[in-house]
């Protein structure tokens, strides 16, 4: 119930009819030319924090499950000044949930990806379970608007490695069962041949939207997005990607790929990290305002979404550097002239929506197709 | 004369099924270990349309929905064993895969098997009817070394995980390998102290001797030998020694009689020695049940016949082990699915009545039998949940790894 009570200004799930019923009554709206006698505009960054109060952020990746195993003993609620994320910041940037990564080193393989990944998410469980007035676990857009309305942080498990699935579509479904709902598609042998997707390849895509884990292609080669944005049922994800027409970096999306998320109701989330931005050598706030700017305006204000990729050991830009910074990050949208609509569906519609759509996707596909079996010897031999 | 004593002895026996089906009626059968998801995992790749147990398998099957319900079956731990050699590789996303499996199960077939995670969800399965779905891991190469996959399987509904399976791992010894650690190692008495914590039951099925007498001195919650039998009446490292089953009244625990006939028919013993060595010198795995190995199997019987075992023999195990650990510690774990042969009787799930029905002939009252069955099993996953609660009001979750510890000892 909750889903249906959280109404979002900007997108629903059929997006279209609206938008033609926002053209034919749109007009009846003033144009803003400020009253002379009226007060004097807010300044950018309260108007930033009034947005974020009713429309926080969902960010799409964070390493804190296991950067805080690098430390001895942390208290995040206390503040942990040797990470980029702990409570206090978290509520200063307006974070209203967070996909927790759970990803493992790529030269981890078989049973050490998997259990690996295991382990990673017992600690995020544990890391949930000890700060229960902060964190509140979440599987779905329904929970994650229920954390929200209680003042804590939906914790959302992913992603996932593409190569900690063993090849296994049993345990894809486990790593769902214990509450993953997002998995990059890299690192594995069916995403390394048969043009960016083998036949198994498409299976994995075709059973992650059956369950309803968003397919998180960060990372994927571009032969790997195309394929598996043609295959999808379901929008797909970028957890922290940035754009490759303004940095030619190998986690960026190419702009024909943005144009493919538009049709597919997908989302890019802009990732902070300073080697992901960096233009003409300077990597500061305004240059991820820049990718977010290129990003709507290739893939559409519907797609683009925020992922930073805090404490993941890699340098982040200039004015961004822990998570109690989205809120400059947005005042400078805001100096930009983007609507308001456009900020909150940036921060939480869009996400909102892309998980809405996953989930609907998945229970539609759950009534008609069984769990898949096949193997990867099977369809790759 | 003869012939009457015979016929008198088939109608105490017929009366003695029909009271056996009254009391399973009440008190149904809890199966310690029970193979099929490795079954459907080896026979059709998991395709559960080619295996649909609610229609008679028998021609593939030990188990299927309609013979759980002749059998008086109300609770089943499903084994979500791996092979042991799969230790390292993919032991655990096919472990994964083995639970993912029972979840299927329970999704297919709603009205006669239902998910269990705790005691209570045991009684309620009694009280609608419908059978109790409990999961066991077989195996500590299950979880690769770590605390944190041992915790997975557990959220993930897994409720025992047996130590090891006929292979040594690197913290616990097997009863069927070399003596490696000498029973468990430091890591080792850490995963029972953990497993105790997160409310997962110690099975001692499979391990050396020296690694139940470590377990059962570190365990703080009651263990169970999920298919184990008694090694007094038949000499198999499989099997308990009196000196473990009498440690059964303090801890709590249960041992369940398995009815596999190579572990407990002394003839049956010597026989499948051969048997295996035949199997190993035509290079295929002794415990190998595809059809091919089936016939190779069926050839070296034909030339040497099997000694069977019959339900008294299994009555035989049972009554020395109410002897010697008393009738709150015994139990049932059939292993059907996860052997190739089984005593006259006690051919496939159906059969658990017969048994009852012996016991019924040795003298068993009512009280005892429903001890054997349901009660004891029930107890002994409800007290691991008491203990767990304490347990996690005082301690968090173990981070220690096997380096940390093992490296330390050695």
């Amino acid at each position: 119930m909750a889903d249906l009570q959280d109404h979002v200004d900007t997108a629903t799930a059929i997006g279209q009819l609206d938008a033609e019923y926002a053209q034919i009554s749109a007009p009846a709206r003033p144009s803003p030319v400020p009253h002379p006698d009226a007060p004097a505009p807010p300044d950018p960054l309260a108007r930033a924090r009034a947005l974020l109060a009713a429309h926080p952020v969902v960010d799409g990746f964070n390493g804190l499950a296991h950067a805080v195993r690098s430390i001895p003993w942390c208290d995040l609620e206390l503040g942990e000044r040797s990470l980029d994320t702990d409570v206090p910041r978290l509520r200063a940037g307006r974070v209203g949930a967070q996909f927790w990564s759970l990803q493992v080193p790529a030269d981890h393989a078989g049973d050490r990806a998997v259990s690996a990944t295991l382990d990673r998410i017992d600690q995020v469980r544990a890391l949930v379970a000890a700060y229960p007035e902060a964190l509140r676990p979440a599987h779905g857009v329904g929970e994650m608007t229920d954390a929200r309305n209680c003042g804590r942080v939906a914790a959302l498990l992913g992603p996932v490695s593409g190569h900690a699935l063993a090849d296994s579509l049993g345990t894809l479904r486990a790593y769902h069962a214990l509450g993953v709902r997002s998995i990059t598609l890299t690192g594995t042998s069916w995403t390394g041949r048969g043009g960016g997707l083998t036949r198994f390849g498409q299976e994995v895509v075709r059973e992650m939207n059956r369950l309803g884990i968003l397919v998180d292609l960060t990372g994927a080669s571009p032969d790997t997005m195309r394929r598996a944005l043609a295959v999808a049922k379901a929008p797909v994800i970028f957890s922290h990607s940035a754009a490759h027409e303004l940095t030619d970096h190998p986690s960026n999306v190419p702009d024909d790929v943005l144009r493919m998320l538009r049709s597919n109701n997908g989302l890019c989330m802009v990732g902070f990290a300073a080697d992901q931005v960096a233009r003409e050598g300077t990597a500061s706030l305004r240059e991820v305002a820049d990718h977010l700017e290129h990003v709507r305006e290739v893939a559409g204000p519907d797609c683009v979404g925020l992922g930073a990729g805090y404490d993941t050991g890699a340098t982040h830009a200039d004015g961004l550097t822990d998570v109690s910074r989205y809120p400059q990050l947005i005042a400078e949208l805001l100096e930009r002239d983007w609507s308001e609509s456009d900020v909150a569906a940036l921060t939480w519609g869009n996400a909102a929506r892309v998980m809405r759509e996953a989930e609907f996707a998945s229970r539609a596909a759950q009534l008609r197709r069984a769990p898949s079996t096949a193997t990867i010897g099977e369809l790759d031999r | 004369m003869a012939e009457q004593i015979a016929d008198r002895t088939t109608d105490h026996f017929g009366d003695h099924l029909a009271q056996a089906a009254e009391l399973l009626a009440e008190y149904p059968v809890v199966d310690g270990h029970n193979d099929l998801p490795w079954a459907l995992r080896e026979q059709v790749g998991y395709d559960l349309d080619a295996r649909d147990i609610a229609t008679d398998q028998s021609a593939h099957l030990h188990t299927d929905i309609g013979r759980l319900r002749a059998g008086g079956v109300g609770a089943q731990f499903w084994s979500v064993y791996v092979r042991s050699d799969m230790a390292g590789e993919d032991a655990v996303s096919a472990t994964l895969e083995q639970i993912d499996v029972v979840a299927e199960l329970l999704d297919r077939y709603p009205a006669d098997l239902r998910r269990a995670l705790t005691a209570d969800d045991m009684e309620a399965a009694r009280t609608e009817g419908r059978i109790a779905s409990l999961m066991g891991a077989e195996g500590g190469h299950s979880i690769n070394n770590s605390l944190g996959t041992l915790r997975a399987l557990h959220a993930l509904g897994v409720r025992y995980m047996t130590l090891t399976h006929n292979d040594n791992i690197a913290w616990a010894d097997s009863a069927t390998d070399e003596p490696g650690v000498g029973g468990l190692s430091p890591f080792g008495h850490e995963v029972v102290r953990e497993m105790n914590r997160t409310g997962m039951l110690v099975d001692l099925s499979h391990v050396a001797a020296t690694t139940m007498r470590d377990a059962l001195a570190t365990s703080t919650a009651p263990v169970m030998f999920s298919h184990s039998s008694s090694r007094a009446i038949c000499d198999h490292p499989r099997n308990v020694p009196d000196d473990v089953l009498a440690q059964l009244p303090a801890n709590g625990g249960i041992a369940m009689a398995t009815f596999v006939p190579k572990f407990v028919l002394p003839e049956a013993v010597e026989w499948t020695r051969a048997a295996d060595r035949n199997m190993r010198d035509r290079g295929l795995h002794h415990l190998d049940t595809t059809a091919q190995a089936m016939k190779i199997h069926a050839e070296f019987e034909a030339a040497h016949p099997r000694p069977m075992a019959t339900v008294a023999t299994i009555a035989d195990h049972l009554d020395h082990m109410r002897e010697v650990a008393g009738i709150d510690h015994i139990g049932i774990g059939g292993d059907y699915d996860g052997t190739a042969f089984l005593p006259s009787g006690l051919e496939d799930v159906a059969g658990y009545p017969n048994l009852i029905a012996e016991l019924l002939g040795r003298g068993w009252s009512a009280a005892d039998l429903a001890k054997l069955t349901w009660r004891n099993a029930v107890r002994v996953l409800r007290d691991a949940e008491a203990v767990a609660r304490d347990l996690q009001t005082r301690r968090g979750p173990s981070h220690a790894t096997i380096q940390e510890l093992d490296a330390r000892a050695s």
